[in-house]
């Protein structure tokens, strides 16, 4: 398979970024630069700012556990996908093994509903 | 050029493939498996779902009857003689898998009734809650509360992915197989109920490495990939026996495959992992790990090498013979050191691995048989012998030193005296099982000439016998201290556990003949 | 099919330059839109009817101060809306907008790239979005955008899987994931013999499979952080969400980035389920209809349309709640995208002759799963009555007939002031320290 196909997204990828880096480069350079101490502190509402560890403070863990079941269910579309490409030419056994599959990803789906994975409160 | 560029783009052909070949299954023969993974999925519902107060009871029935079902299954099919690869070539059901499968299901069944155990302590042996800083309030309070029931589904996912592993014959499902039943035991070992930190350790560093190997394990596939143009154990055999392929790749690929299978079976120099988590785990889970994983990874092992990798054509044997070595001598001379129960036994599963490697090494089909009887014999022994520590309690739960093994044998012979029998089992001593077993690797080794590996055999069998002697030694014939602990009454199911592991031991070691025939008549692989 | 280099040139510029014209034309339709919504003008200064209020409001952007924080990771700080706009930009390169024209003589199809993966290639970009809103919350040094990227990153993700499975039918009844292919599915509706009479069924996947549509609308709101799914920028809640720290020119490649993303998922929504480029039904009529430059003119206004319902509903809905959102997201749109996947599949099994198994199989996996469901559900909880304490709706309200009691200070102070022992002030404050 070639990839030249594909060059012209490259294409448009390379314009918007050159434009964007243009964009960030330039700004410092046309606008007003006027030091004031408290401008350059985080903003927090006025108040004395949080001191923020560098790398960021601590969030929730269920980030982290929204980012693991999207892995899950990320995964599965990338094998529907195919399957539903190839849908007509698999007949009856594609319909079952994927039911079969679907079913086995619900199966985790309903224990993390049942067990509160899936509420934020 | 544009046209040409067109042209060819024009003549690529669409995503759609016209005609899929859809691969023939054999349900029959896979259906142990799909008995067990059900059987998972079922348990996963039932946690959800199911009352609390009934938990329990429906997990532990649930795993132990599929185990059963499973068991029951493999006796049909092997009755059947049937010796196939289906699923489009991923699955091979043969002799030494079914044998392998059925030791699994076996052992498991075994194992869980070690792990279903609540008698001996509160809730079980496990915590509900993992997750939680060790030594925290919340970590506190659950040491009162019952244990995790997920337990149980995450053992037979370990479960199934082992009987999916010995019987893999596809480098691809092979490693499917390994993260199945990986996964699931590095969670297990981060969930004892005492020592959450040392437990947190060892599913770290389980993990950690585990992970590493299994990287290890997926580039030698790529590469090997790379050199057979195929996964498949047949089409690999076919095209290293050809050898017109770029042998680099084929060396390369075949070291990194071995990396990742010897980690699991914990041969030097992948063994560092195995003390620690052994330690660290629940020791039901120590016990699982040690009998059903060492039977798993042998099985791939084995299939791996004798039908993928045909001696005549790529000779790996120099190297396994070193490896072999090693692992003898570092597991026999590290265990004298030890002062704990559990690296003791860590240690000497290490220079078990070795022994079996030298059946593997053998390379006949005496050998082969001779391995699969090594794994079974050991299984049980190493399975009552961690069933026995998990008796040797104090108020901080099991006593694991040595030093608190002093004086056992007066305060509680029976314990004692089972322990005692296990230990010549493990030290080879003839009417039990280690001898036997071990007569039967090293005799099919002499008769492939690898005198030097029997050799070495024989002299760190003789190193090992020493720290299993200092034990009995200790728990005869010291005095018992003031803070000698107590042997707790087992529950039914340790007990039976218990019950079955001596007897097998005792029985193997007596009249071995049945089991050693039923391995010699499953030698023969299909690829 | 590959064009020659001046052609493509051409032909990235153009559709830079569109996505920068109709972004900077989006933002004063939704301000005049939102304006008429709510009774008032909108901007209406600059140039006819405000139209130059965008390239105004952008130039002024590009001449205000670029503050870079104390405490942020500079590298990544400035980097971050690179990486969004890029991205955003990226998607629209697979989609196709005209059939094929001919350029100063050259024969090519308004369309930069055809892929036989275009679908993917717009998820792909439309992912990496999610880094830059991260990367920003992240590297700022700072509490709200620190959260608001993180909620953002977690929103777009979960909005992610539905929109993910809401496409799969229409792989399925095309057969493909390419986008051209895809347009080109349903050009034509089938031929159906009903009553003796030729029937064009629809050809549109809006109609044939609305229940896709419907997911993906709500997707693809969700996937663009557009009101009323807009928390990563919850004014009321985390102050600017992610672009807290950000001013100037890299503030205005966020809310560019934003534009364009929604022109793209616009134009990805118009590929999948609106026909394309093709003219809709009393138009298609009209044979010149679908050929030369027209169909440009129809896919323009497909998106348009869509940018208007994206208008419309930041002006009507109220934003929701997170945990409503994320309920939303994983507990209906996930579901009923695997629900309607196994529907859908069921019945076109069924209908290809294979008779009762496959339907038979459909009906028992709906059944499962909508048990399962039906014992997940959560049963509405019946709201406790009202007691004294609690008010009306659940709401605190003081009793109507409270006494306020006095102060305990005020009957210290008079105590004092009329010289009585303390004595008698020590037991009061004893009783006073125990009702606290």
């Amino acid at each position: 398979m070639s990839l030249s196909p594909y060059l012209p997204i490259v294409g448009l990828f390379a314009l918007a970024f050159a434009f964007a880096l243009f964009s960030v480069a330039i700004a410092p350079l046309i606008g007003p630069r006027r030091y004031n101490k408290a401008k350059l502190e985080a903003y927090e509402c006025g108040i004395e700012p949080t001191p923020q560890p560098v790398g960021g403070g601590r969030f929730p863990i269920k980030f982290y556990l929204t980012a693991m079941l999207f892995i899950v269910f990320d995964i599965e579309i990338i094998f529907l996908y195919p399957w539903a490409v190839a849908y007509d030419a698999l007949g009856l056994f594609g319909f079952v093994e994927m039911v079969l599959f679907i079913g086995a990803v619900f199966i985790a789906y309903a224990y993390v509903w049942k067990r509160g994975g899936l509420d934020w409160d | 050029m544009a046209a040409e560029v067109l042209a060819r783009s024009l003549a690529e052909p669409a995503v759609l493939a016209a005609d899929v070949k859809l691969p023939d299954i054999d349900y029959l023969a896979i259906a142990p498996m799909l008995v067990l993974f059900g059987a998972a999925c079922v348990g996963v519902l039932a946690a959800a779902f199911v009352p609390q107060r009934l938990r329990y009871r429906v997990q532990v029935s649930l795993v132990i009857g599929a185990l059963l079902v499973a068991l029951g299954l493999i006796v049909t099919v092997a009755r059947a003689g049937r010796a196939v690869a289906t699923a489009g070539g991923a699955i091979a059901i043969d002799g030494p898998a079914l044998f392998l499968q059925g030791s699994v299901a076996v052992l498991g069944v075994v194992a869980v009734l070690l792990i279903a155990e609540r008698s001996l302590e509160r809730g079980g042996a496990f915590v509900s809650r993992a997750s939680l800083t060790p030594g925290s309030a919340a970590d506190r309070d659950q040491a009162e509360q019952p244990g995790a029931t997920e337990v149980y589904p995450l053992v037979s996912f370990a479960l199934a992915g082992m009987m999916l592993f010995v019987s893999a014959n596809d480098l691809l499902t092979l490693f499917v197989a390994l993260e199945v039943f990986s996964l699931p035991l590095y969670l297990l070992c981060g969930l004892a109920r005492r020592r959450r930190l040392l437990s947190q350790e060892s599913a770290v560093k389980y993990f950690l490495l585990g992970a590493f190997s299994s990287a290890f394990f997926l580039y030698g596939v790529a590469l090997l990939y790379g050199f057979a143009g195929a996964t498949g154990l047949g089409a690999l055999r076919k095209a290293v026996q050809a050898g017109d392929g770029n042998t680099t790749l084929l060396f390369l690929g075949l070291a990194m495959l071995a990396v990742g299978l010897l980690f699991k079976v914990a041969a030097v120099p992948f063994h560092v992992w195995t003390p620690d988590v052994y330690q660290g785990a629940p020791t039901p889970i120590t016990a699982l790990m040690a009998a059903c994983t060492k039977v798993a990874a042998f099985g791939a092992l084995l299939r791996v090498f004798t039908v993928a990798f045909p001696v005549g054509a790529v000779d790996w044997r120099p190297v396994l013979v070193a490896i072999a070595i090693a692992t003898m001598l570092v597991g026999a001379v590290l265990a004298v050191t030890q002062t704990d129960i559990k690296r003791l036994l860590a240690y000497s599963s290490i220079a078990n691995a070795g022994y079996v490697l030298t059946g593997v090494l053998a390379l006949s089909a005496a050998g082969v048989a001779g391995s699969l009887f090594y794994l079974v014999a050991y299984g049980f022994v190493v399975l009552a012998a961690f069933g026995v520590v998990t008796l040797v309690r104090d108020a901080d739960g099991e006593a694991t030193h040595l030093s608190r093994w002093a004086g056992l044998g007066r305060r509680s012979p029976l314990v004692a005296g089972v322990f005692t029998f296990l230990m010549m089992a493990f030290a080879g001593i003839p009417l039990t099982s280690g001898f036997t077993s071990k007569f039967a690797v090293f005799s099919a080794a002499l008769g492939s000439g690898q005198v030097t590996l029997v050799v070495v055999g024989v002299l760190s069998s003789a190193v090992l016998a020493f720290p299993y002697l200092r034990v009995v030694v200790l728990m005869y014939l010291s005095e018992p201290a003031e803070d000698t602990p107590t042997v707790s009454l087992p529950g039914t199911l340790t007990a039976a556990a218990l019950a079955i592991g001596v007897l097998a031991t005792a029985l193997l070691g007596v009249a071995p003949a049945p089991v050693l025939d039923l391995a010699a008549k499953a030698v023969q692989f299909v690829s | 099919m590959i064009d020659v280099w001046w052609l493509l040139i051409l032909k990235v510029v153009g559709i830079f330059a569109f996505l920068v014209l109709v972004t900077l034309f989006t933002i004063w339709f939704e301000r005049r839109v939102v304006g008429r919504m709510q009774h008032r003008p909108g901007p209406n200064r600059v140039g006819p009817f405000g139209l130059l209020q965008s390239l105004a409001d952008g130039l002024k952007l590009a001449f205000k101060e670029d503050i870079l924080p104390r405490g942020v990771d500079r590298w990544v700080f400035v980097l971050a809306p690179v990486i969004s706009t890029t991205a955003a930009f990226t998607g629209f390169a697979v989609i196709p907008f005209g059939p094929e024209v001919s350029i100063f003589g050259e024969q090519t199809s308004l369309q930069l790239a055809e892929v036989p993966v275009g679908v993917l290639v717009v998820l792909a970009a439309s992912a990496m979005g999610v880094y830059g809103v991260v990367l920003a919350g992240w590297s700022s040094g700072s509490t709200y955008p620190l959260l608001g990227g993180m909620r953002s990153a977690a929103q777009m993700i979960s909005y992610e899987i539905g929109m993910g499975l809401s496409i799969v039918a229409v792989f399925m009844a095309a057969s493909t994931l390419s986008t051209r292919e895809i347009v080109a599915a349903q050009a034509d509706g089938t031929p159906y013999q009903l009553l003796g009479m030729d029937v064009q069924l629809p050809s549109w996947y809006v109609l044939l499979l609305f229940p896709s549509f419907l997911i993906f609308m709500i997707s693809i709101v969700g996937e663009t952080n557009r009101a009323p799914f807009d928390l990563a920028e919850a004014e009321s809640e985390l102050v600017g969400g992610f672009h807290t720290e950000y001013s100037s020119l890299k503030f205005a490649l966020f809310f560019l980035a934003e534009y364009v993303a929604m022109v793209v998922m616009s134009g990805l929504a118009v590929t999948m389920f609106l026909g394309g480029w093709h003219a809709p039904w009393p138009l298609s009529l009209w044979g010149e209809a679908n050929t030369g430059w027209w169909p440009f003119l129809w896919f323009t206004l497909k998106v348009m349309g869509f940018l208007f319902m994206f208008v419309w509903l930041r002006g009507t809905l109220p934003r929701l709640r997170y945990d409503q959102f994320m309920h939303l997201g994983w507990k209906v749109l996930v579901p009923a995208s695997l629900v309607w996947i196994i529907a859908i599949s069921g019945i076109r099994s069924a209908a290809r002759d294979e008779g009762d198994r496959a339907l038979w199989l459909t009906v028992l996996g709906l059944v499962f799963i909508a048990a399962l469901l039906g014992y997940l559900w959560p049963r509405r909880r019946p709201v406790p009555p009202a007691t004294a304490d609690s008010g009306a709706g659940g709401f605190p309200v003081p009793p109507l007939d409270l006494v306020v009691p006095p102060n305990p200070r005020a009957k210290r102070l008079a105590a004092t002031r009329a010289g009585t022992g303390p004595a008698s002030g020590s037991g009061e404050g004893a009783d006073d320290e125990k009702e606290v």
